[in-house]
């Protein structure tokens, strides 16, 4: 339309003048692009391009460092990248639309199969990389149509951290159970403090914290309108009733859990090896770490497991790739395992490598005990996962402050 | 500080009732009321940022026991992010202003019959197109371009808000302009040109910058086109860089609240000249009747 | 006064042409013209035609995280709109997103107008309160939701730890987490962040209106109110009608201090059609769903704005 108010009277030369005139700003912006030039940057064919998403302490530098040692390893140079990581994803999709994918991409375990199904990953075994001794769970995370599209070094899960002094001080054991739980953190709980902490916000941080109660109760992502889940639901729901937990938890991201149990405010939080940093610098702050306690005493926590693979994408350049790939297992060694497992407070995903790790930081014992059990969230429905974590989420909000009972805010959430 | 008032003062002996008024304490009062309403999240930022903890859970209303670890971690870090987003958002004024002004003459003042409604309600309509939508389909054709990465274009995705809010505000102001002031500079023998740079533009004074003004702070506050035309840390405003500070797992939220306060020092300081330039401005509104 | 401009002005003054001259003459001049504008349709096009016209198409195919490698987005027809429109969450995002636009506008236009008007006045240190009015605009997004959320704390806010200060006042209210004030709580900070705004253009306006329209009211007996509803408020009117349309425009796509404050929550209950597309695109990855909210956006910012326009050139027109 502004074609047309344009033509009303326009001669030869307007028109020369307008053309002119589109030209002008790719024009100033070819003059100021110079060097630095786009995403294609360090295209040179002794570079590989990384992208991920250290971008904060600890992760950054330990990761720099192990990603420059494993260039001087394959012999090439390296350009890397950090995003924050809320970002990443949607780099990623610009980029693979405009064919700029990095040479070495991160990606958080869950996304892998859903990257790995637009085509913009290549098989890892097709490019000679060694899995073995990698958990059997891990793999199936970056395992998409019988192909293993990613390699992840090192894992973390959640489980139940404790405040030391104010367990004692009420003369309450670490709980092993769901009625222990309850029975603990109500006895926990007195004046501004709360006896328990958990994230029961309306994202995937969400659902992830949700995961362990669901899947130890037996229940399943597949159909989530049973018992078994709507048990686990109810749990979560009596500890906010019953007052042992904040409301504020539906809008508690897990770094806001960290945050309210270091400040003394919740006994007990369900929580990851993550925030080993910000709990230690809590002045006085004494914690204990147990599994996630399970329905029936001797049951078995199923939690779902963090952290990231590292992929190759379809860059068209197989040369390139083929370093790429060597790059990949480089960071998958045992002895990176156990070095970022130890500075970054995750830990291997070859249980062999296990005890090196909580030999030095025991604190990680009741993480890499998990390690076999561990379950990927993606295991079962793939790239669909993305729908059914949002209907966990959507039904544990609905239940806890919607006004619900667990039966239809599942029902509700399962039939969309 | 007084000293300033007078500088924003119509001609003396316009208004003589007004004139007395200046020196009615009850009014500041009530105006720093308001302020101190309107700033109160401001404070709770800069306390928090002064806080060892630096997190929500018990802020105490007073920062005794304070700490400038933001401050500094922030003053080594995002120096370099701050002169980059000061560029940006003043080239964005500059563009957008070159680009809106004349168009908002032309619009208010030519007869571009219903020409007029068609790209008025063409600029409505992309002030309704959700900014992620620009935002998606830029990344590839700058990508092709040689433009991520770059000032200029930033300067130009940053226009986005500017250039159609400013047409618009512009437009409406410069409305206000009768229309015989202008004609009457076509019997002087004047062209458009002329009239637009010798009797639109004074009279448009305040218009100007009240549209500079947002257009600053549209690109000021973008974040979007930050993130998403830019692919490396050379360029990166200061939206951005906030983000080195929100890991993946945690945030530390001291050297963010720090930052935050601390980029909008220089902000500030210009916010205030703006003013006290309208101000001066609007004397030049004195030539309408 | 009549030669005020609004937005719905079709006719503009005319310009009076130098007589005598010959068509050559007019055809420069009609050069000039386009010269004027050109530049900014350009710029429209470049930037806005593209990328609307882009969604258009997107929300009727299937696009999803393979298209962005593949190119390959299937013609679905209107599936994603029967989707979305069909998804129990819509009709409640509908419903926040008319709530939450008529909230803040309404909020933030009297507070705005009535602080501009405030500060119209004149008194010791105006000019530098007002300016510093335009704070809340320049903290970052991340940073000012961060610490609306901290300020709104059900436990430790600042906001409830005021209330149980005031004597024989006991509440503790659920501000972002129970799903009858959250909606209200987010509507406050979104008023908050737009009365400067709000403030700044309306005092702009204001300062446009000629002196002597007051003194000459003013023998006439209109002072205070009445000078107000008949003299500022018509002289006002295009301002006005920037500020509204605008603000709403803007207020339905407000994304960002949602996402902030409450992202969506508690239960959806502040999730609006902004929120939702922003889920459905980047948290579910179904694109054309996404873009399909988003179109179903811009449908309602027009129908507003054709409505709003022929309301208020009737109201000039009488």
């Amino acid at each position: 339309m502004a074609r047309h108010s344009i033509r009303r009277g326009t001669s030869g030369r307007t028109r020369a003048g307008l053309a002119a005139l589109l030209v002008l700003p790719l024009a100033l912006g070819a003059c100021g692009g110079g060097a630095k030039g786009g995403s294609a940057a360090g295209s040179s064919s002794d570079t590989l391009r990384v992208l991920d998403y250290y971008n904060s302490e600890p992760n950054a530098s330990l990761w720099n460092e192990a990603i420059e040692a494993c260039g001087k390893t394959v012999g090439m140079k390296i350009s890397r990248e950090a995003v924050p990581g809320e970002t990443l994803i949607q780099k990623v999709l610009q980029q693979s639309s405009s064919r700029t994918l990095p040479d070495v991409l991160m990606l958080d375990n869950p996304d892998v199969q859903q990257i790995a199904a637009s085509g913009a990953l290549a098989p890892l075994d097709d490019l000679g990389v060694d899995s073995s001794g990698v958990a059997e769970g891990v793999l199936k995370a970056s395992t998409y149509e019988g192909k293993l599209y990613g390699l992840q070094p090192v894992t973390n899960t959640i489980a139940l951290f404790y405040n030391k002094k104010l367990l004692d001080a009420a003369g309450v054991t670490p709980p092993a159970t769901w009625d222990e739980l309850k029975a603990a953190a109500a006895k926990l709980t007195s004046g501004d403090q709360y006896g328990f902490a958990m994230s029961n916000v309306n994202t995937y941080e969400g659902t992830w914290q949700f995961l362990p109660f669901m899947w130890s109760n037996g229940g399943d992502e597949k159909d989530i309108a049973t018992p078994q889940v709507a048990a686990a639901l109810q749990l979560d729901k009596d500890l906010l009733t019953s007052g042992s937990m904040s409301q504020s938890s539906v809008n508690w991201t897990q770094a806001d859990v960290a945050d309210q149990f270091a400040a003394g405010k919740a006994a007990m939080m369900i929580n990851g090896p993550w925030n080993f940093g910000t709990l230690d610098e809590a002045e006085g702050l004494e914690y204990g770490i147990v599994p996630i306690p399970v329905p029936q005493a001797g049951g078995k926590a199923v939690s779902p497991f963090g952290g990231e693979a590292w992929t190759v994408p379809q860059t068209g350049d197989e040369a390139k790739q083929k370093k790429a790939a060597e790059l990949v297992q480089c960071l998958n060694s045992d002895e990176n395992e156990v070095k970022i497992s130890l500075g970054t407070g995750t830990v291997p995903t070859k249980p062999a490598l296990a005890g090196q790790v909580t030999s030095q930081n025991p604190n990680l014992t009741a993480f890499a005990d998990q390690v076999p059990e561990l379950r990927a969230r993606t295991g079962e429905l793939g790239p669909d996962w993305p729908k059914a974590a949002t209907k966990i989420y959507t039904a544990v909000q609905n239940a806890l402050v919607g006004g619900m009972t667990p039966e239809e805010a599942l029902k509700q959430a399962q039939d969309g | 500080m007084s000293a300033v008032v007078p500088t924003r003062t119509r001609p003396a002996g316009r208004s003589p009732e007004k004139v007395k008024a200046p020196r009615r304490p009850v009014y500041t009062v009530v105006g720093i009321l308001i302020l101190a309403f309107m700033l109160f999240p401001l404070y709770w930022m800069v306390n928090v940022s002064l806080q060892p903890a630096g997190n929500a859970v018990a802020t105490p209303w007073l920062p005794f026991d304070f700490t400038l670890r933001g401050y500094t971690t922030a003053i080594s870090e995002q120096g370099r992010n701050l002169v980059t987003s000061l560029l940006i958002s003043l080239g964005s004024v500059v563009f957008s202003l070159l680009v809106a002004t004349p168009a908002a003459y032309a619009m208010a003042h030519f007869k571009l019959g219903r020409w007029a409604t068609v790209i008025l309600f063409g600029i409505l309509i992309t002030q309704m197109v959700p900014g992620i939508v620009v935002a998606n389909a830029l990344y590839s054709a700058y990508s092709d371009l040689g433009l991520l990465n770059t000032l200029p274009g930033l300067v130009l995705a940053d226009s986005a808000a500017g250039i159609p809010f400013s047409i618009i505000l512009m437009r409406a102001f410069m409305g206000g302009i009768p229309a015989s002031i202008v004609e009457a500079a076509y019997v002087d023998g004047a062209g458009h040109v002329r009239a637009f740079f010798s009797i639109v533009l004074p009279m448009s004074r305040n218009a100007l910058i009240t549209a500079g003004l947002f257009t600053f702070l549209f690109a000021w506050g973008d974040f979007l086109f930050a993130l998403t035309l830019t692919t490396t840390a050379d360029l990166r405003p200061i939206t951005l860089g906030l983000y080195t500070y929100v890991g993946s797992f945690v945030a530390d939220w001291s050297p963010i609240m720090a930052t935050a306060v601390l980029s909008s020092l220089p902000a500030i300081a210009l916010l205030v000249l703006a003013q006290r330039y309208v101000a001066a401005g609007v004397t030049g509104g004195a030539v309408k009747s | 006064m009549a030669e005020v401009a609004a937005f719905q002005r079709t006719t503009s003054p005319s310009v009076v042409e130098p007589a005598g001259r010959g068509s050559r003459h007019r055809l420069r001049t009609r050069l000039v013209e386009v010269a004027f504008i050109v530049p900014a349709v350009v710029y429209l096009v470049l930037f806005f035609g593209y990328p609307v016209v882009k969604n258009v198409v997107m929300g009727f195919q299937e696009y999803t995280t393979k298209t962005f490698y593949t190119g390959e987005a299937p013609w679905v027809g209107l599936e994603n709109y029967r989707n979305v429109l069909g998804n129990a969450i819509f009709d409640r995002s509908l419903l926040n997103t008319l709530l939450f636009t008529a909230g803040s506008i309404a909020g933030q236009f009297v507070l705005g107008l009535a602080i501009a008007l405030f500060f119209h006045k004149r008194f010791a240190l105006s000019g530098v309160l007002r300016s510093l009015i335009l704070l809340p605009w320049l903290i970052p997004m991340i940073a000012g939701t961060a610490v609306w959320r901290w300020i709104l704390d059900t436990d430790n806010g600042a906001l409830n730890r005021i209330l149980s200060a005031v004597p024989g006042l006991d509440v503790h209210p659920d501000w972002l987490t129970s799903t009858s004030l959250a909606l209200v709580a987010v509507i406050g900070v979104n008023i908050w962040l737009g009365i400067p705004f709000n403030m700044t253009i309306l005092y702009g306006g204001l300062q446009e209106i000629p002196e002597e329209l007051y003194e000459a009211g003013a023998l006439d007996g209109a002072t205070g109110w009445r000078a107000f509803r008949h003299i500022t408020w018509p002289m006002l009117r295009p301002v006005v009608t920037v500020v509204l349309v605008l603000g709403v425009v803007y207020t339905l796509k407000v994304l960002d201090v949602i996402l902030g404050l409450t992202n969506g929550g508690p239960a959806n209950s502040t999730q609006t059609i902004s929120t939702f597309s922003y889920d459905m695109s980047f948290r579910q990855f179904d694109f054309g769903a996404g873009a399909a909210l988003g179109n179903v956006l811009i449908v309602i910012s027009l129908v507003f704005a054709v409505v709003y326009l022929r309301l208020n050139r009737k109201a000039v027109d009488e």
